[in-house]
């Protein structure tokens, strides 16, 4: 698959939701833990040498973080949750706040709320809060585009 | 820049919606030579979120490329003869090349246009604190009008400790603001750490609460058991720490009016 390495560089260096120092260990068996910093940019996730530029990014769409112990998650994805991408924070403060960020990270996510957001508010108003920005009728606020 | 190919090409053929699809040429790009006639190579696209994929048909089983619409902007473009119909998506960072592409007719461009302008993950997160706060306006004047039907309803259910129950949720306007949508209608800043959430799956909170058909707050929900039930763990956890202050005071100390 195709894709723009100077487009997704541009993008990490937009300003994150949350960066920090993690220690981080790829899915690979035998894979050691190493400190990168890692930033999180709507919904990808990258992770950069120290000092160094950016080495990779992992979209979050479809994905699992489960927390390990100590101090640590992982992120997996759908389609194999074994293979886990393993970050260890500094304290547990740390780790359940990137737990949180994480799992808000997402457009599948946040469409999710979107929908919710507009169901609940038209059922207590009897009003769609969406027509005022004339967007109502977009494929990507429909009820419909749920799965049950 | 190495990236989560097979978890991006298994998100790209998932069933999530996809926002916008259609037959589009594009040329210009790397590894998309322009057909020997100078019109563009015709791939199937697919815009999920703010992830454009093309594929070389409606069948194919992989994405071809990847355009990440974030720090970009969409505008019509004069296309090379023979094509009409033509946008660019331009990046705002120098050096990244723009994408040019060509509809079908008039209406798909602008279709296209307009979908991919509202791609970005910035305008989706946008539009949903606005509906956040909307929610959150619309349920606190519900919560005015909803304390006493909430009384006599508790009194018709069959609760198992009726005294914890009813003094637990008069406080009618406490228990709207903790219990949305975990982590979604909370103050800035104060994120759901440390209440020992499990991890969740693939769903966000939203579509618990969607699948059930019924909302906590309107007007059918005849029982407290179901909300109860919907408003799961984090109910639960409010109220052990509430049953703990309600030992701990005074008998005669009520709830408050919270302003």
């Amino acid at each position: 698959m195709r894709y723009n390495d100077k487009e997704l560089q541009a993008l990490s260096r937009q300003p994150a939701e949350m960066a920090a120092e993690l220690g981080m260990r790829g899915p690979k068996k035998g894979s050691v833990v190493k400190r990168r910093l890692v930033k999180l940019v709507v919904n990808f996730l990258f992770y950069f040498r120290i000092r160094f530029g950016p080495i990779g990014a992992l979209l979050l769409e479809h994905c699992r973080v489960i927390h390990e112990e100590p101090n640590s998650f992982s992120i997996s994805f759908l389609e194999d949750p074994e293979r886990k991408y393993h970050f260890e924070c500094c304290s547990e403060e740390q780790c359940q706040q990137w737990m949180a960020a994480l799992r808000q990270a997402s457009y599948e996510f946040m469409r999710r709320s979107l929908i919710f957001y507009r169901n609940e508010i038209q059922k207590m108003t009897g009003k769609d809060p969406l027509e005022q920005y004339g967007i109502s009728e977009e494929a990507r606020f429909q009820l419909s585009g749920l799965k049950a | 820049m190495k990236l989560n190919e097979r978890s991006v090409a298994h998100y790209a053929l998932s069933d999530s919606p996809a926002d916008h699809t259609g037959f589009l040429r594009t040329w210009g790009g790397a590894g998309t030579p322009p057909t020997p006639s100078g019109a563009g190579r015709r791939c199937w696209f697919v815009l999920k979120g703010n992830l454009l994929f093309s594929f070389e048909s409606r069948e194919g089983r992989a994405p071809l490329s990847l355009v990440v619409l974030e720090g970009c902007t969409v505008e019509l473009a004069e296309a090379p003869v023979p094509e009409e119909f033509a946008f660019a998506i331009r990046f705002d960072a120098p050096g990244v090349r723009p994408h040019l592409l060509a509809a079908d007719g008039p209406a798909a461009q602008e279709a296209w246009v307009k979908a991919l302008s509202r791609a970005s993950f910035g305008y989706m997160r946008l539009v949903v604190r606005e509906l956040e706060n909307q929610l959150r306006e619309a349920r606190h004047s519900l919560d005015l009008h909803r304390r006493s039907s909430w009384k006599a309803v508790s009194s018709r259910c069959k609760p198992q400790a009726p005294d914890r129950w009813s003094s637990g949720l008069e406080n009618g306007h406490s228990l709207s603001r903790d219990c949305s949508p975990m982590g979604l209608v909370e103050e800035e800043g104060s994120r759901p750490a440390g209440r020992g959430l499990a991890e969740w799956e693939l769903q966000g909170p939203a579509s618990l609460l969607l699948g059930r058909g019924q909302s906590p707050v309107s007007p059918e929900t005849s029982c407290f058991s179901t909300l109860h039930e919907w408003y799961g763990r984090e109910i639960m956890e409010l109220r052990r720490a509430w049953l703990q202050r309600a030992r701990e005071n005074q008998p005669e100390c009520k709830d408050q009016d919270r302003p």
